[in-house]
């Protein structure tokens, strides 16, 4: 069912691209779109899962060495061989509690074993539970630096991760430099706090909304993924971009998303999730996956065309 | 590509700094000695702290990072003194390296206490700063997002681990645009309704100010 649904989608879009090319103008400027509809598939797999594209994984708040954390890590295991993504980033709260060597080992090595041993990358930032010497942990990748950015492996794509909890004035430059300064065509931030988010216990950080949004904004970006609040939640586009909230890797608040939210388009905080992406050319792909290896969010979003 | 080098300190208390060192500093945006970007948004405005004269308050900033630099020399000496950490380091390699350096700089300020580096004078002063920029209809929002799992008091001590087990507030971008920049090597965090001065490399509490956050 999901297939046929993606497929008409794309179909959609694929006209959408003809009747501008025909009309001599490009996509037009604009909020980024999910398109596909919300569905419930029966194979976790189903995104084009395309050669050539770039697949990744998000996952946050996870560090806890509990029984649920291992038991989503094996289903980011079982769909890694099915859609070969190739780096996870991490949206903090890497690590709960103390963080000796055997922490590592029981809160993020023992668990994702076979995906670091089929070479995934994974690529954090720092939570507010994270100490900032994770900063120099080698299979975290970020070159002992406590906010960075690296390119995609495939396809036009910037990944920045921010250290959202210490937003200093030199790190808020920094992001705009690098926003400025990027020429892809995908500028994707993830960083631990949500700019937006219907959680009843954290909910939206509006101080570093304040801070952070214009730049996204200004810079075009389409895609923004946070944590945090444990749950999943893909946000309606906010000034023409999607925020999602990926913070149930290893711990859940379950029914903490306002029912009544006017943010959300999907929520999911019944069980444990992570995600999947994958961006060719203009679309990205997504499917949040939940413990039992359900397909509990799915969608295409449009990137962002800059404004003529 | 990234970015974790601090650099020099900018705004109100970089201005205060050049000031006092009677250098220029060009960014600083100051408004009758207060930077802008900390004023209260919206809302009634609350009495404007007793101003200081501006050299007294420069003296007061000045002899802060004096002691911040030294705290950071005494931090260097005892760094230079083990085994480099790599970039890429293990678990092993990063935990053996913080708690080292934490013992080494435990046992080099053996006798600190509190105010060696917040003095009377400077904590005086970051109240104050800290009580303007809590006034106004966001200050209330602003306390909500630092207190955000920020619930449990408890005691701390100047030259103790920071607690394994508390997780780090969130500092607002208001806070850290109001207090003045510190090198790399220190930060500045609440435990509770304390400011402390944190080593993020030793994983240890350097100073700390009692009750610093406002609107309890």
């Amino acid at each position: 069912m999901w297939t046929r649904r993606a497929a008409l989608a794309s179909l959609l879009i694929l006209n959408l691209a003809i009747a501008c090319a025909m009309s001599g103008q490009s996509t037009p400027a604009g909020p980024a779109a999910v398109v596909a509809p919300q569905s419930k598939a029966d194979a976790p797999v189903a995104l084009p899962n395309k050669a050539g594209t770039l697949k990744f994984a998000v996952l946050g708040d996870f560090g806890t060495a509990s029984k649920q954390q291992y038991q989503l890590a094996e289903q980011m295991d079982k769909l890694q061989q099915k859609f070969p993504y190739e780096l996870v980033i991490l949206v903090g709260d890497n690590l709960y509690g103390s963080e000796r060597p055997q922490d590592f080992e029981q809160k993020f090595e023992i668990p994702y074993k076979p995906l670091l041993d089929r070479k995934v990358k994974f690529y954090a930032s720092l939570g507010n539970h994270d100490d900032p010497n994770q900063s120099r942990y080698a299979l975290f990748n970020m070159d002992a630096k406590r906010y960075y950015s690296f390119k995609g492996p495939k396809q036009s794509v910037k990944f920045l991760a921010l250290e959202s909890s210490y937003p200093e004035p030199e790190q808020i430059k920094w992001v705009e430099g690098e926003l400025k300064g990027s020429n892809e065509d995908w500028k994707i931030p993830f960083f631990h706090h949500p700019l937006y988010s219907s959680g009843g216990r954290h909910g939206s950080d509006l101080r570093l909304r304040d801070t952070l949004e214009p730049l996204f904004v200004q810079h075009n970006v389409s895609v923004v993924f946070t944590g945090h609040d444990h749950f999943y939640e893909r946000t309606k586009p906010q000034k023409g971009i999607v925020y999602f909230v990926a913070g149930s890797g290893g711990q859940l608040r379950s029914g903490d998303i306002d029912p009544k939210s006017p943010l959300t388009a999907r929520g999911f905080d019944t069980d444990y999730a992570f995600m999947v992406c994958e961006i060719d050319g203009d679309q990205l792909y997504f499917n949040t996956i939940s413990r039992s290896g359900q397909i509990v969010d799915s969608g295409i979003i449009l990137r962002r065309q800059p404004p003529k | 590509m990234a970015n974790s080098a601090r650099t020099p300190a900018v705004g109100l208390f970089g201005a205060a700094l050049a000031m006092a060192a009677g250098m220029a500093v060009a960014p600083a945006r100051t408004h009758s000695g207060w930077d802008e970007r900390a004023q209260p948004r919206g809302g009634v405005q609350q009495p404007a702290p007793k101003a200081q004269p501006a050299d007294l308050q420069a003296k007061v900033f000045a002899d802060f990072m004096e002691r911040v630099k030294a705290y950071v020399a005494v931090h260097q000496k005892a760094e230079a003194t083990l085994p480099p950490l790599p970039k890429e380091a293990t678990p092993k390699q990063i935990d053996q390296s913080q708690r080292a350096l934490g013992t080494l700089i435990q046992s080099a300020r053996a006798g600190a206490q509190r105010g060696d580096i917040f003095t009377p004078e400077m904590t005086a002063l970051v109240k104050r700063l800290l009580a303007r920029v809590f006034a106004g209809s966001d200050g209330k929002q602003l306390r909500a997002s630092i207190m955000d799992e920020n619930v449990k008091p408890i005691a701390i001590k100047v030259n103790q681990r920071y607690p394994d087990e508390f997780p780090l507030t969130t500092m607002p971008p208001e806070v850290l645009q109001t207090l003045p920049k510190l090198p790399e090597g220190l930060e500045y965090r609440f435990v509770s309704e304390q400011l402390i001065l944190l080593d993020p490399h030793a994983h240890i509490i350097a100073d700390f100010i009692i009750d610093a956050l406002p609107g309890k």
